[in-house]
C-alpha cells in the first residue's frame, strides 16, 4: 500500500478536473437550490400580483363574485323543498365550480349540451339523482362527492325528523375520533409516512450513487486497460494500492458530490424554512434523525466500497470499453435484486421479514436492507454490529481479491473471459 | 550487477510457455532477448518485473533473489499506452512517483528528460494531441525518469523516424554507460547487433542459444570470405576449383566458400596480390542469419 496516497491524489485530481463531473455537480446544486427557493419566488410573484388584486378589491366590491363567475358552471335541479339546502351544500363541496340552481331538468341538460354549463345534477329526492356531463372521464369524481353530500343531508334530515335538532345532528355527524400511533421499540420519532418517504429517498440515493460511481470505477479501469496504460501501472506499483487508491478516490469524489448537493439542499431549506412549513413531506426529509443520517453515511461508504471493488475487478477483465456493460451486468443484477427486495418489503410494511433479515447480513444487499430496517423499525444493536462487521470484512476481502483480478487482468485480452477463467487466473496468481 | 534467470518455468493452463529458461545479463551492457512471436519474451519480462510469479526456477540479482523494494525497473512495453486525455507532464510525474520518487524530484527529472528528448514544448499538452513517434518518446520518459537499475525496452525503435531513432540510440548508449542493465527485446536485428553484447534466443519455451554475441559469431565456421572488387569476373576465373563463388548480386561483391578455414589466409593474400581488391574479410554470420537458424 506504499503508493496509495500518490494514486489517490492522482485519481482525485482526475475527478475534480473532469469537466463532466464538475458540470453535473453544478447543475444538480443549481436544480436543488431552484426547487427549494421556488416557494419563496412564487410568494414574491404572488405578492406583486396580490397587491394589484388588493387594489381591485378596494376599488369595487364583488371581486369574489367575479372570480366565482369565472369558474365552470354546475347546475342543480331539485324539488323546491330541498333545492336551497342542496345548492348550499354543493357550493361548499365543489369549490371549483360555480353552483347554481336550474329552472328545470331540460334547461339544465340543454345548458350542458350547449357547453354553457360543464355538468348538471337532476335530483328526484335526496336519495336519487342523475348526473349530466359532456365529458366521460375516469377522474370525474363529482358523482361520488355528490353522493357523500346527499347522504349527509339525508342523515341530517332523517335525524331532524326523529326529533333531534339540526345542531345536535351536526355535532353527532362531525364527531372526530382521536387516534395516536405509537411505534414500540426504537422509534425514530417521525410518523410512518414521513419515515417511509425519506427511507425511500435514501435507499434510492444509495442505489443511484453506488451504481453511478461503481460504473465510474469500472470505466476508469477499463479505459486504462484499453489504452494499455495498465501494462505500465501493474509493473510500476502493487495492485492492492492501485485498486484501493482508485476506489477510495471514487468514494471521496462521490461523497463530495453528495455533500455539495445535500449541503446546498439543507442550506436552501434552512433559508426558506418558513415557506415549507405546510409541506410535511419536505419537512420530514430535512427533519430526519441525525443517527439515521450517520447510518446512511456508514452504509453508503461500506456498500459503495464493496461494489466499487467488484466494478473495478470487472473493468480489468474487459479489453474494450464497449464490453463493459455486458461484463458488469451480473453485479448490476445483484444490486437490483437487493433494491427490489427492499422496495417490496417497504411497500408491504414488513421490513423485518425473514428475507429482509437474511438480506441485512449479505454484504451485497445489507447496505440497503439493514438501513431500511433501521429506518423503518427497531433493530437490536447487536444485529447492526454484526451486519456492519460482515460488510467491513467483506470490503477488505473483496478489495484484496479484486486487486488480484486486476493484476491478472493485464493478461486477459481478446474475448471477455468467463467467470471460470477468472477463477483459474486467480489461482495461478 | 548480474542478473540470472535460472530454470524459469511458466505455464498458462495447459500451455507451457517457459520450460526452464536460463540466461544471464550484466550491467553496463545491453542484453538482447530474442525470439519469434509467442516465444515467451513478454512472459519472461513480466516474471522478471514480478507481475506474476514463475511456476519454478528463480531469478537472481548478484546471486540473491531480487528485492523488489530496492531494485528499480524501467519498462517500455511493446504495446505502448499512457493516459491519452491527461496532460503529459502530470502523468509522467505520476509514473515517476509510482516508482518511489518524491514529487519534486520526479518533476525535475521529467523536465530534464523532456528537454533531452526535445519534447519540452509538449509538456502541458494532452498525450493524444501528439504524433505516434512523439508519443513513443514520451513513453520512453516513463521508463527512464526514475533512474531505474534495470531498463527493459520492448521494441524501442518501432515507429521512430531515422532522426528520432538516432536520438534514442544516443539515449540508450548513455543509459548503458551509466552502468544500468539494459534488456532489449526486438525483432529489428540490426539494432540488437548494434547495441547488445550478449543475447539469448527463446524458442518453444527454451533458450536455444545464449552468450556473448561476438563469441557466438566467432564460433561459426570461418571458411567464408566476403570480397569486394571491380575485377570480380577475372577473380572468379582465377579461383581454385574447390572454392565456391557466389555473387551478392551487385556486380562488385561476392562470397567465397572454402572447403576448410585452413587456407583462408593464403587465399586472401593471393587475391590481394593479384587483383585490385577494395575489401576482403572473413564473413561472419549476421544476427539475422543466426536468429533464422535457431528460431525457425
Amino acid at each position: 500500500m506504499k503508493r496509495f496516497r500518490t494514486i489517490l491524489s492522482f485519481e482525485l485530481r482526475g475527478y475534480f478536473t473532469n469537466k463532466v463531473f464538475v458540470a453535473v455537480t453544478v447543475v444538480l446544486v443549481i436544480a436543488i437550490a431552484a426547487v427549494l427557493f421556488f416557494p419563496r419566488a412564487a410568494a414574491l410573484v404572488t405578492d406583486i400580483f396580490g397587491d394589484d388584486s388588493a387594489d381591485g378589491t378596494e376599488e369595487g366590491d364583488g371581486s369574489d363574485e367575479i372570480n366565482r363567475d369565472e369558474l365552470p358552471l354546475m347546475l342543480v335541479s331539485a324539488p323546491d323543498d330541498i333545492e336551497p339546502a342542496v345548492v348550499g351544500s354543493f357550493s361548499s363541496a365543489f369549490p371549483d365550480y360555480n353552483v347554481k340552481s336550474a329552472d328545470d331538468i331540460d334547461a339544465a341538460k340543454k345548458s350542458v349540451s350547449d357547453g354553457d354549463a360543464e355538468c348538471a345534477f337532476a335530483l328526484d329526492s335526496l336519495l336519487s339523482f342523475t348526473y349530466y356531463s359532456t365529458k366521460e372521464s375516469f377522474f370525474d369524481v363529482n358523482p361520488s362527492v355528490a353522493q357523500d353530500v346527499l347522504r349527509s343531508l339525508y342523515t341530517v334530515s332523517a335525524m331532524t325528523s326523529a326529533g333531534i335538532s339540526p345542531e345536535e345532528a351536526e355535532s353527532i355527524l362531525s364527531a372526530e375520533i382521536e387516534c395516536e400511533t405509537v411505534t414500540l421499540g426504537e422509534s425514530n420519532g417521525g410518523d410512518f409516512v414521513a419515515t417511509l418517504i425519506y427511507t425511500y429517498i435514501m435507499v434510492y440515493a444509495l442505489y443511484i450513487v453506488i451504481l453511478v460511481y461503481g460504473q465510474m470505477v469500472a470505466t476508469s479501469v477499463a479505459s486504462e486497460k484499453s489504452s494499455r496504460a495498465m501494462e505500465l501501472l501493474v509493473t510500476s506499483t502493487d495492485p492492492v494500492s492501485m485498486m484501493f487508491g482508485k476506489v477510495f478516490a471514487a468514494c471521496i469524489a462521490g461523497l463530495s458530490q453528495i455533500a455539495a448537493v445535500f449541503g446546498t439542499a439543507l442550506l436552501c431549506f434552512k433559508v426558506n424554512e418558513s415557506f415549507w412549513v405546510e409541506n410535511e413531506l419536505i419537512r420530514s426529509v430535512f427533519d430526519m434523525p441525525t443517527s439515521l443520517f450517520f447510518y446512511m453515511l456508514l452504509f453508503f461508504l461500506l456498500g459503495f466500497l464493496v461494489f466499487a471493488f467488484m466494478f473495478g475487478a470487472i473493468g480489468s477483465t474487459v479489453s474494450k470499453l464497449e464490453e463493459l456493460n455486458t461484463a458488469s451486468m451480473p453485479i448490476v443484477m445483484l444490486f437490483v435484486i437487493g433494491l427490489l427486495v427492499v422496495v417490496f418489503a417497504m411497500s408491504t410494511g414488513d421490513t423485518d421479514s425473514l428475507i429482509m433479515r437474511i438480506c441485512s447480513y449479505i454484504p451485497f444487499t445489507s447496505p440497503m436492507a439493514m438501513f431500511t430496517r433501521i429506518a423503518m423499525g427497531s433493530v437490536p444493536a447487536y444485529e447492526i454490529a454484526i451486519s456492519v462487521s460482515i460488510l467491513a470484512a467483506s470490503v477488505f476481502l473483496i478489495g484484496y481479491v479484486s486487486a488480484k483480478i486486476y493484476r491478472m487482468g493485464v493478461l486477459l485480452y481478446g474475448t471477455p473471459p468467463k467467470p471460470s477463467a477468472i477463477i483459474k487466473a486467480l489461482r495461478r496468481a | 550487477m548480474k542478473l540470472e534467470f535460472c530454470e524459469i518455468k511458466k505455464s498458462f493452463g495447459e500451455k507451457l510457455v517457459l520450460d526452464g529458461v536460463s540466461f544471464s545479463a550484466e550491467s553496463g551492457s545491453a542484453f538482447g532477448l530474442l525470439g519469434r512471436n509467442g516465444a515467451g519474451k513478454t512472459t519472461s519480462i513480466r516474471i522478471l518485473m514480478n507481475v506474476f510469479p514463475a511456476d519454478g526456477g528463480q531469478i537472481l540479482l548478484d546471486g540473491a533473489p531480487i528485492d523488489y523494494k530496492k531494485v528499480g525497473f524501467g519498462y517500455l512495453p511493446e504495446e505502448r499506452g499512457l493516459y491519452p486525455k491527461k496532460k503529459i507532464f502530470d502523468q509522467l510525474v505520476y509514473f515517476a512517483e509510482l516508482h518511489g520518487m518524491k514529487k519534486q524530484d520526479a518533476a525535475s527529472s521529467v523536465d530534464k528528460w523532456l528537454v533531452r528528448l526535445g519534447m519540452s514544448e509538449y509538456r502541458d499538452k494532452r498525450l493524444d494531441t501528439l504524433s505516434k513517434g512523439n508519443q513513443q518518446k514520451i513513453q520512453l520518459v516513463t521508463a527512464l525518469a526514475h533512474d531505474p537499475d534495470i531498463v527493459i525496452l520492448d521494441e524501442p525503435f518501432s515507429g521512430l523516424d531515422p532522426v528520432n531513432a538516432r536520438l534514442l540510440k544516443d539515449v540508450v548508449r548513455e543509459v548503458i554507460c551509466n552502468g544500468r542493465l539494459v534488456i532489449f527485446s526486438s525483432h529489428q536485428m540490426n539494432y540488437i547487433e548494434e547495441f547488445c553484447d550478449a543475447i539469448a534466443i527463446l524458442h518453444g519455451g527454451n533458450v536455444v542459444l545464449s552468450g556473448d554475441l561476438g563469441e557466438i559469431k566467432h564460433s561459426y565456421p570461418r571458411n567464408r570470405l566476403t570480397v569486394r572488387s571491380r575485377e570480380l569476373e577475372k577473380l572468379r576465373a582465377a579461383l581454385p576449383s574447390d572454392v565456391t563463388f557466389e555473387s551478392d548480386g551487385d556486380g562488385v561483391s561476392a562470397t567465397l566458400t572454402l572447403p576448410s578455414p585452413d587456407r583462408k589466409a593464403e587465399l586472401m593474400s593471393a587475391l590481394t596480390r593479384s587483383f585490385d581488391i577494395d575489401e576482403i574479410a572473413v564473413k561472419e554470420p549476421s544476427l539475422n542469419d543466426i536468429f533464422v537458424e535457431y528460431a525457425s
